[in-house]
């Protein structure tokens, strides 16, 4: 069976989607991570143009994180304020993300931009993370963050308009959670992320937040500044395929569902360490799609 | 019952004319192709008249060609250590769709210079390829980028010549089936059909057809380029109820 994705334009097997949603899904329920980096390019590897796979994954992201902080609404564990500042930074950076996308789509390298970006932020993430865990697999003992905690503190207090954040316990100012933002709201344009990998070691690391509002705030910024970015994407590329979107949403919903419960099986170090793994993977695939000759040496397409 | 009085119609006509000629009737000027699967079967009838036992001896060949359209043409090139388009050089008003379909191969049916004379066949297409900043003189770096142009087109299927695409069926009756690929431009085509016997030309006609696609996916297309905000609400707001009935599925 095939069904012709309309904004792609290109015939599909659903099945076939469906199942690499399913396959991200899981991950990204097992890792407990949004997916985003992974199934943007697991789409441009299945043939789906960047474009659209990057349009088209910012507005799944928003299904997936809307599932995802209903849970948290429940358990109170949102801190709204902190939400607002980050989505007020974050709304901005996905402007200057589409504009920087909309540059690189006319001058024709949007393509190889994409690929480039991902190389260079799956190598980091991805590299840190194996670092981090191999670190914590072999030696289980060593604790050295108290230093670094410190002088990061003293940084934020320098911050004029401090003000009091109820729910995360902090009293800083709002300029560091407005750059985050701004900062992971480009990401998301240009990328079809949501940044959790980003943002949620920075709000650990550099806010300081109580891990237990990390994840539900982070998701609540996610979905605003996804959507923002999908709206943008359709209204100034028409790159969003509502169809591939659905597709990818029926498989991802199941898929997470298993994935949550083989994570529990797995400990957190071996956890990270496979991530990572996957991660580094899906970098070197599309290094590999940039420093080797194509099948194909040229391009065709309609001008309109 | 229209298709079969259209053709009778042409019959009728062709039967005032002297000696061997051809029409086209068309059972449709509006052919509306469904886009929700991977391709479709374009099919089209055409009569002879003033021949007898015309499929012992006549050839005909059908040309079906979409409306012209510009296209970009990119060479990959390797610039620091990465492999990425180059700059583009364009193909104006190429036809975005080119169907050749015959009783047998083009070469074996029609001479050599009306093969290029009527541009039958991929091989008798003639381009220019022209990128910004150079002039449209025939070099050796524009007939590649015309080459590669007609590689591609013809690997996606929208060059094509469909070596028994035509057959008679009864008499004087006969039938164009193309297959067209699911990318397939909308707008005006033109279809040619053109009548030999022992390579001499006997007769020419031509039509006209519009080429629309239905279905939801065209309609998902046109609401995504024509109503973009509508569009990108319609996105937000499913994807919105689909996390939301995500939520409550696996609600524990």
């Amino acid at each position: 069976m095939q069904i012709y994705l309309p904004i792609a334009e290109m015939p599909v097997d659903p099945l076939v989607v469906i199942f690499m949603g399913g396959a991200v899904g899981f991950l990204s329920g097992m890792f407990g991570v949004g997916g985003g980096f992974l199934m943007t390019p697991l789409l441009i590897f299945y043939g789906i143009p960047p474009a659209v796979a990057v349009g088209t994954e910012a507005s799944q992201i928003v299904a997936s994180s809307v599932s995802g902080v209903l849970a948290h609404l429940k358990r109170k564990t949102v801190d709204f304020q902190m939400g607002g500042f980050l989505v007020a930074g974050g709304a901005v950076g996905a402007v200057i993300g589409i504009i920087i996308f909309r540059y690189f789509r006319a001058i024709g390298q949007i393509e190889t931009f994409i690929a480039i970006a991902y190389v260079v932020f799956l190598g980091l993430i991805g590299g840190l993370m194996l670092l981090e865990s191999m670190r914590a697999l072999f030696r289980p003992a060593e604790r050295p963050r108290a230093r670094r905690k410190h002088r990061s503190a003293e940084w934020m207090a320098a911050m004029p308009f401090a003000m009091r954040f109820r729910r995360s316990q902090l009293y800083i100012s709002p300029i560091p959670p407005i750059i985050l933002g701004f900062f992971v709201g480009v990401l998301s344009a240009i990328m079809g992320v949501g940044g959790g990998f980003i943002m949620v070691p920075a709000m650990i690391y550099l806010l300081h937040m109580p891990t237990n509002v990390v994840i539900g705030t982070s998701l609540f910024q996610i979905i605003f500044v996804t959507a923002i970015a999908t709206m943008l994407h359709a209204a100034a590329n028409q790159t969003v395929d509502v169809v591939l979107a659905l597709l990818l949403l029926a498989g991802g919903v199941i898929g997470a569902q298993l994935g949550v419960r083989a994570g529990l099986k797995l400990k957190g170090e071996q956890l990270r360490a496979l991530l990572a793994l996957v991660v580094l993977a899906v970098c070197a695939r599309l290094l590999f799609g940039l420093v080797t000759p194509p099948a194909s040496p040229f391009i065709v397409e309609a001008v309109s | 019952m229209r298709l079969l009085c259209s053709i009778l119609g042409a019959l009728a006509l062709l039967t005032q004319a002297h000696g061997a000629d051809i029409a086209v009737a068309l059972t449709d000027d509006l052919v509306e192709v469904d886009a929700d699967f991977a391709g479709a079967r374009l099919t089209l009838f055409g009569a002879v008249t003033g021949v007898d036992n015309p499929a012992d001896t006549i050839d005909v060949i059908a040309v079906i060609q979409g409306p012209p359209t510009r296209f970009a043409v990119r060479r990959i090139e390797r610039r620091n250590f990465i492999w990425r388009p180059g700059d583009r050089h364009f193909v104006d008003s190429a036809p975005g769709l080119y169907l050749t379909a015959s009783t047998r191969p083009i070469t074996d049916i029609a001479p050599l210079p009306d093969q290029a004379a009527y541009n039958l066949g991929t091989d008798f297409l003639a381009f220019n390829a022209v990128s910004p900043g150079e002039s449209s003189e025939e070099s050796d770096h524009s007939r590649m980028f015309v080459d590669a142009f007609i590689t591609e087109v013809e690997n996606k299927g929208l060059y094509l010549d469909q070596v028994g695409g035509v057959s008679f069926k009864k008499g004087a009756l006969f039938a164009i089936n193309a297959d067209l690929p699911a990318t397939t431009p909308v707008g005006e085509y033109e279809v040619s059909v053109y009548l030999y016997r022992h390579g001499e030309l006997l007769g020419h006609d031509s039509a006209r057809l519009v080429v629309n696609k239905v279905g939801i996916e065209r309609r998902i297309y046109d609401l995504a380029h024509q109503q973009p905000v509508t569009y990108g609400v319609l996105c937000i707001v499913l994807s919105l109820l689909g996390g939301w009935a995500a939520h409550l599925a696996f609600r524990k």
